[in-house]
């Protein structure tokens, strides 16, 4: 199945070079439509302004973390639906479960491949 | 039997999920769905006392969590084993609801999970190579993708990665007065957190595996297997420290500086991990509550100890701030005070990083954009034009121009926050080197100050505070003899006073000797032993050069080493300092620099034909006096009465040397100047007016002019001369 790579995704993670670097394996995948934000917080503004296709988000920020994100989100009945991949690191990955039971798409555990990224995005279009 | 309905209906429903379910390929959403609704199951088996049902269904669950998180190798064994479990589950629903009760054997069931899921031992053996297999994986994609591996994400990743060791160090000072605060712990996990995800990206394996091994370290804090101590804190700070080598080694690396190759010594760092981790928390050493409020003067420690012995003794025991409460040893006011100290967490603000040379590029064009503005606006041309518009628009520029200016310099300005951090650090440091019990309190952390000055006052500061604790603060010994709790502390204080930022230095150590002082000065031939001197002036004496050098002075009074450096640093950012000190109970170093180096209000005066800038903030009050106000007073001087206060009279012309308008005060004007700490009445003819003027260098020759701290241009493209009235008391005192 082909994915619109035109789609837009939404970059949240506190750390500004981990968004450049989620970014940069986006592109390599060829998807260019992207924004970003720095918490859940400000996540949650631009979902509020903006049509958003996917979200790529960190578990692990401050005033509100990934889970947290994904709580609201699902809790919106607009939002609800919408496709959210959460990123997660090794050493933190058991807590995925929690997520997985909130309604996540799918994770991705961190260092990654942009091959990684797009198959996981994949992934997740193509369940939908 | 009706009370199982709901639990078959839930049997069901996940039996028929399961048709749709792809057993070759994990799906999340519906995993997650399998997830609650086995949860929901376990919760009402355990209602209906249906253990068999419950030991099945949190075996699928913790099956599909591993299936879930892959750690089971062979999905589609998985799956039919969870295929298998959901028939299981429908049989004993159905005995169940028919007989009440199951009778038949789940346990060659349960058998087939845990050989799936493994007993313990394989299981961390198996996770151990995932883990393995990731570093390798990490590996590879570091060598090929150059795309992600550009220099300018180094470069961020240097900046950014900086800052949050910085952040690091603030929270781990939070945590060392809160110690059972999780918000602090998380906070700085976190940033260990994100520079290990970033670090493996890059291929930084150094970096990544020192921040991996300390937010292991933190997760045990998180999950109490480890207790904060300050054993432990050191350890962190020592680990950010290697942490903070590293990365601005390979920042010197990429901008062609090479260094010499750095030599970390981690195994150490990593045999005292090692030894935090397995060791006996050592609970001795955690900082508490009580020992802030002792620190705060709240309590004594004799209270302390009563407190904690009702605390322990109360049923059920007792917080230690509610025992201390209602023993009424503290207000709840000083113990919630207490606990904000502790509680206060570093500002996460949204920033964006600029060169700071672009910025100092910015105010300087800003500034020369005010005065040309200034200068258009008075230009005859259109102050005599009748263009109703003309005139409006130039009052919008000048309106626009300032708000330009205001918003510019505020850019440069940064809470002194940071600073007192790093010195927060730094007495913690000397203090363990110097085997004394110190401590610090910090007071106005968010007062600003120019960016440019932090640099400068850094070197300063980090003298005094070393000598408050190296010399200032008295030993354990001493200090009980002298009836001084045994642990001394050191105050850091912030504030704006005038057009000044203040920073005050304090210990509550031994105080400063005037007569060895004295005495030593005379020795020293720096003053005549008939010389009449205020405690003040003698203080003053340490910050001359030929006296601070003497190391046996220094012990005596405590005070010196290289205080004239410090004096000099000081004096070149137009800053002053003074000292207080009462002996026995300790000395207050203040030091006073102009708020920023760019900009001041001033008052434009005129005496005969010449125009001064007075700084606006020095001015208490203008006034014409009454003749009857003047005062001449034979070997006192001639002062002018200001409501009640008889203040020395100041005649700018004398001073200067100019032919003034007016020579007695009540016909020319009086502007009450405040100095460090006492004001005068300085005489001039008019006032012209109040500008914002932009403070020019004088150049070197000038430079040390007394009475003039700076040149500026004003609207009118003419220079005018800012007067400074310490300098200018200072040189009316000398003329006599």
């Amino acid at each position: 199945m082909d994915v619109d790579k035109d789609m837009k995704v939404l970059v949240v993670d506190d750390f500004a070079t981990m968004r450049r670097i989620i970014k940069n394996l986006l592109k390599q995948g060829e998807y260019k439509n992207i924004t970003e934000a720095e918490d859940g917080v400000e996540a949650l503004k631009i979902l509020k302004s903006e049509k958003v296709d996917l979200i790529i988000s960190d578990w692990n920020m401050p005033n509100m973390t990934g889970l947290e994100l994904l709580k609201a989100v699902r809790a919106d009945s607009e939002l609800s639906s919408l496709p959210f991949l959460m990123v997660t690191a090794e050493s933190l990955k058991d807590n995925i479960v929690m997520a997985v039971k909130e309604g996540v798409s799918n994770y991705i555990v961190k260092p990654f491949t942009a091959e990684v990224l797009s198959e996981k995005i994949e992934k997740i279009i193509e369940k939908m | 039997m009706k009370e199982y309905d709901s639990l078959m209906n839930l049997i069901d429903s996940i039996a028929s999920d399961f048709l749709f379910f792809d057993s070759k390929e994990i799906d999340v959403p519906a995993a997650g769905n399998f997830l609650n609704k086995l949860e929901q199951l376990i919760k009402e088996a355990e209602a209906l006392e249906a253990d068999r049902l419950k030991r099945v269904a949190s075996g699928l669950s913790s099956l599909l969590e591993k299936i879930i998180l892959e750690r089971i190798e062979d999905k589609e064994a998985g799956f039919g084993v969870f295929e298998k479990g959901i028939t299981l589950m429908q049989e004993i629903g159905d005995s169940l609801k028919n007989t009440g009760g199951y009778e038949g054997d789940i346990e060659s069931f349960m058998e087939s999970i845990a050989v799936l899921t493994g007993e313990q031992g394989a299981e961390s053996g198996e996770q151990i190579a995932e883990s393995e297999e990731q570093v390798a994986e990490s590996k590879e994609q570091g060598a090929e993708s150059d795309e992600i591996q550009d220099e300018s994400l180094l470069r961020d990743f240097i900046v950014e990665g900086l800052e949050y060791i910085d952040e690091i160090e603030v929270n781990l000072l939070n945590l060392e007065q809160d110690p059972e605060n999780l918000d602090c712990v998380n906070a700085i996990f976190r940033p260990f957190h994100s520079i290990k995800g970033v670090a493996g990206f890059l291929n930084l394996e150094a970096i990544r595996d020192l921040a991996h091994t300390l937010e292991n370290l933190l997760d045990k804090v998180r999950n109490k297997e480890l207790l904060v101590s300050s054993r432990l804190i050191d350890i962190i700070l020592d680990g950010s420290d290697v942490l903070k080598a590293i990365i601005v080694k390979l920042k010197d690396d990429m901008e062609g500086n090479p260094t010499e190759p750095l030599e970390i010594d981690t195994s150490t760092l990593k045999k005292r991990i090692e030894s935090i981790e397995q060791g006996a928390p050592d609970t001795v050493e955690v900082k508490k509550l009580g020992e802030i409020l002792v620190e705060d003067g709240a309590i004594t420690e004799e209270n302390l100890e009563q407190g904690l012995e009702v605390a322990e003794q109360s049923i059920p025991p007792k917080k230690i701030g509610e025992a201390l409460i209602s023993e009424g040893k503290v207000t709840p006011k000083q113990v919630s005070q207490a606990l904000r100290k502790q509680t206060k967490k570093a500002v996460d603000t949204a920033v964006v990083r600029v060169n700071i040379k672009k910025l100092d590029d910015l105010i300087d064009m800003v500034g020369e954009l005010v005065i040309t503005q200034s200068m258009i606006r008075q230009n005859s041309f259109i102050l005599s034009n009748s263009d109703i518009r003309l005139s409006r628009d130039v009052s919008r520029l000048s309106s626009i121009t300032s708000e330009l200016q205001r918003t510019s310099t505020s850019l440069r300005m940064v809470p002194i926050k940071q600073t007192f951090q790093r010195m927060s650090r730094l007495v913690r440091d000397l203090s363990r080197d110097a085997g004394k019990h110190v401590g610090v309190v910090t007071e106005g952390e968010d007062t600003e100050i120019d960016r440019n000055m932090v640099e400068e006052i850094y070197n300063p500061l980090v003298h005094m505070v070393r000598n408050a604790v190296d010399h200032g603060i008295d030993s354990s010994e001493e200090r009980i003899k002298a009836g001084k709790p045994e642990k001394g502390m050191v105050r850091l204080k912030a504030f704006h006073r005038g057009g000044n930022v203040v920073i005050e230095i304090s210990d509550d150590g031994k105080g400063l000797d005037r007569d060895v002082i004295l005495k030593k000065a005379v020795e020293k031939e720096l003053i005549d032993s008939s010389d009449d001197l205020s405690d003040q002036d003698i203080y003053k004496l340490i910050f001359s050069a030929g006296f601070s050098t003497a190391a046996k002075v220094t012990d005596i009074s405590g005070r010196g080493v290289g205080m004239d450096v410090v004096k000099q640093a000081v004096e070149k950012l137009r800053g002053k300092i003074e000292i207080d000190s009462v002996i026995n109970e300790g000395s207050t170093f203040a030091l006073g620099f102009p708020l920023t180096m760019a900009i001041i209000d001033g008052m434009i005066v005129r005496v005969g034909g010449e125009r001064y800038i007075i700084p606006t903030t020095a001015i208490r009050q203008l006034l014409r006096p009454k003749e009857e106000s003047y005062n001449n007073i034979v070997g006192k001087g001639e002062t002018i009465n200001v409501m009640g206060n008889l203040l020395p009279l100041v005649r700018l012309y004398k001073i200067f040397g100019i032919e003034p308008e007016h020579e007695n005060p009540w016909e020319a004007i009086v502007v009450v100047l405040e100095g460090e700490n006492r004001s005068k009445c300085l005489l001039v003819d008019e006032i012209l007016g109040e500008e914002e003027v932009v403070i020019k260098s004088l150049g070197e020759s000038l430079k040390s002019s007394k009475g003039v701290s700076g040149g500026a241009i004003m609207g009118d493209g003419n220079v005018g001369l800012i007067l400074d009235p310490e300098g200018l008391f200072e040189l009316s005192e000398s003329l006599g």
